[in-house]
């Protein structure tokens, strides 16, 4: 290699590294980035510039609880939420977020509007409107409105789950019910009798919540 | 000390060569937060699958994407290094039409460590970020007496400058990029410098496996390269990129580092631009991309007088392509179809010098002459699926076809004759016939599939076998060489295991 051509070309990426571009920048270990700018630069690549990600592989967050984001990104930081997109996405995003910031990225989404999506099957809609309202009283599932709230609109550390991808509620209802990934929740207890079935019609019903 | 142990031991020292002077650039450079080991995953925390589609190396996730074009920078630094070795078997169906199968298929049959890279790649400022390969191939060249030299080299290389401008009515990324290879900066997995499977066999050490197949390229990358490009993502839809390359030499020559400049392909200046516009759309777990690429450059024969007009010819690609992604855990569906057109005019002298009248082997039958330029159409398509980022397997078909050139001819009908010779005497034969690798009708002509599975145990192992099957080579079926070997002769199973750390 010739040494010369690379010893100039690294002396000269050290004299830009001293420049930095708080107003649009992507590091995730500086405490002077705004959490808007990290918002925008970086968590609406999955999320979305207004929280309404478009793939379901990443939750939607406009409109979230921001006392829930707070604890899910905290939970993520300390890898105690260990569910898969934390090992691969959010272990890494949140590593070195200062409280501030994760307070400040909370409010960004929580303020965003989510948007409608569209309607699915009626039969599916009922069910899993009927297991959202009621429970499965059979199955001693309690029903998830009193949590959640009747417009699954969420409370405090209890989520906001309207619009919310179906793919999305299923898998998070699975890790619930059969894995270790997301301790101290009541979710795990609450969640253990609940069929496939029930699973794929609740979650359709949020994903399209009736406005 | 096994053939194995011989084979990695001139690799690592080559590794450890670079380690120590790039750990005090390193040092000097990085000394912020190094948690762990080397490379993207570590700055940015994340798991390979976060950026590479299913974790395929090198198709990248929209988020990958993203990552890319914004010039490397999500994250944090660390320690920017990362390494990368390929072991590997082939064994191709016949070995037996051959005059000398030991010199023909050399490492027929034999478990090899073909070799590795070393990643020099990570953030350096908010805007700025790097990504380069020092490729060793342990069967670089080959002594007089048949015994194989390993070699190091630059490989792929981008250093990226790039900003982002989003709010809540416009997403505008710009970038600039200086690298080696005509589409390395770009994020598809579509384009030539990245459509390739990885890992693949090191073109020397297994011919007829599926590196060896036709993939769309830039031919003008035979010369060692340097580039600059600018590119524009206009909110996730609209890119474009549009770069002009030299000959990465003198001031450029870390673009080359390890290829002797010496005989090299040389281009003309700088006015040798490479442009790509590309269309992409994401809808729930879906992602569309279709594009279009080219480049044109003006190229002296290697090792030519490059004082002399006559020795310059040129090289013009065009070429489209589309990939679509399904994307959902625990599912990875990646289809993907490149097509591209090179026309090579050959430069005046070069013409020349081969010049008509052309007959074959037997003194008689007139051959094409040798034509002013030439073309060639290269397809590819490619189905991937991976299962839960472990379990993966692919299909892909590709189709050569070309204009027939009696340079292209390196078989005559006789064997026992004089081949192709201008001269119906045969005191001066310009080829000889050639087995295995002769091409009777002077056409580049290729077609085959290559089947793939593999298995990905841990994000930084692959164990796969790829079966290459070929029903056109050198321009025909059967008895392409003119002494009755046929394609699927070449079939050819290929097996490897890869790590990166």
């Amino acid at each position: 290699m010739n040494g010369i051509s690379l010893l100039s070309v690294l002396a000269l990426l050290a004299t830009a590294s001293a420049c930095s571009n708080i107003e649009r920048s992507r590091d995730l270990a500086n405490p002077n980035v705004p959490p808007a700018v990290t918002a925008m630069q970086v968590c609406s690549i999955c999320h979305g510039m207004d929280g309404n990600s478009g793939s379901p592989n990443f939750p939607r967050l406009a409109g979230q609880q921001a006392a829930y984001l707070v604890a899910q990104l905290e939970h993520f930081r300390s890898q105690q939420r260990s569910d898969p997109p934390g090992p691969e996405y959010m272990w890494g995003i949140s590593h070195h977020l200062t409280d501030g910031q994760i307070k400040g990225l909370a409010e960004y989404f929580a303020k965003q509007v989510p948007l409608p999506n569209a309607p699915v099957d009626a039969h599916l809609m009922a069910a899993g409107k009927s297991i959202y309202d009621n429970g499965v009283p059979e199955q001693n599932v309690i029903p998830c409105a009193a949590c959640h709230g009747p417009k699954a609109q969420g409370i405090e550390a209890f989520p906001r789950l309207a619009h919310q991808h179906a793919d999305y509620i299923v898998k998070q209802l699975n890790i619930f019910q059969n894995t270790q990934g997301r301790p101290g929740t009541p979710m795990e207890n609450i969640v253990h009798p609940l069929t496939g079935e029930n699973k794929e019609a609740v979650a359709a019903y949020l994903q399209a919540f009736p406005d | 000390m096994s053939v194995l142990e011989k084979q990695i031991q001139p690799w690592l020292l080559e590794i450890a060569r670079f380690f120590s002077g790039l750990m005090v650039a390193s040092a000097i450079l990085m000394p912020l937060d190094s948690q762990a080991l080397p490379a993207f995953a570590r700055q940015t925390g994340q798991n390979c699958v976060s950026c590479h589609a299913g974790g395929q190396f090198p198709e990248l996730t929209p988020y990958g994407r993203m990552f890319k074009l914004t010039g490397y920078t999500i994250g944090s630094r660390s320690i920017p290094l990362s390494v990368m070795g390929v072991f590997n078997y082939a064994k191709v169906s016949d070995t037996t039409k051959s005059d000398d199968p030991s010199v023909d298929f050399q490492k027929n049959g034999v478990p090899v460590f073909s070799g590795g890279s070393l990643f020099i790649a990570g953030k350096v400022t908010d805007n700025i970020g790097l990504f380069s390969q020092i490729t060793y191939d342990n069967f670089a060249s080959q002594s007089p007496d048949g015994k194989f030299q390993g070699h190091s080299s630059a490989d792929n290389i981008d250093l990226r400058y790039a900003d982002r401008f989003i709010d809540n009515n416009r997403d505008l990324i710009i970038g600039l990029s200086v690298n080696n290879n005509p589409s390395v900066s770009d994020p598809w997995n579509t384009t030539a410098a990245w459509m390739q499977y990885v890992p693949a066999a090191s073109l020397s050490s297994h011919q007829f496996s599926d590196a060896n197949t036709p993939f769309p390229s830039f031919d003008a990358h035979n010369s060692p390269l340097a580039g600059i490009n600018a590119y524009v993502l206009w909110n996730k839809m609209i890119y474009a990129d549009l770069g002009f390359y030299r000959t990465a030499n003198r001031a450029f020559s870390i673009m080359s580092a390890g290829t002797n400049d010496d005989g090299t392909q040389k281009l003309r200046g700088t006015n040798n631009p490479y442009w790509r516009l590309a269309l992409t759309h994401d809808w729930g777990a879906h992602n569309l991309m279709i594009g279009t690429s080219g480049m044109i450059a003006h190229a002296y024969d290697p090792g030519s007088d490059i004082s002399d007009p006559g020795n310059l010819g040129r090289f013009k690609n065009v070429g489209v392509d589309a990939q679509y992604q399904y994307l959902l855990d625990p599912h990875t569906v990646t289809a993907q179809v490149a097509y591209m057109r090179q026309t090579q005019t050959y430069s005046a002298n070069a013409f020349a010098a081969a010049a008509p009248p052309f007959v074959l082997g037997d003194g008689i039958t007139p051959v094409a002459s040798v034509n002013p330029s030439d073309t060639t159409n290269i397809f590819r398509a490619k189905l991937s699926y991976v299962y839960q980022a472990t379990y993966g397997g692919s299909v892909a078909f590709f189709n050569k076809t070309g204009t027939i050139n009696t340079l292209n001819q390196t078989s005559g009908y006789d064997p026992g004759g004089c081949g192709i010779t201008n001269d119906p005497e045969c005191p001066g034969v310009v080829a000889t016939s050639l087995r295995v690798n002769g091409n009777l009708l002077g056409s580049p002509a290729a077609r085959g599939m290559t089947y793939e599975l593999f298995w990905t145990p841990l994000q930084y192992v692959r164990v796969g076998a790829m079966y290459t099957a070929y029903n056109k080579f050198n321009g025909a079926s059967d008895n392409y060489d003119g002494l009755g070997r046929n394609a699927r002769d070449n079939n050819t199973l290929f097996g490897y295991v890869w790590f990166a750390y």
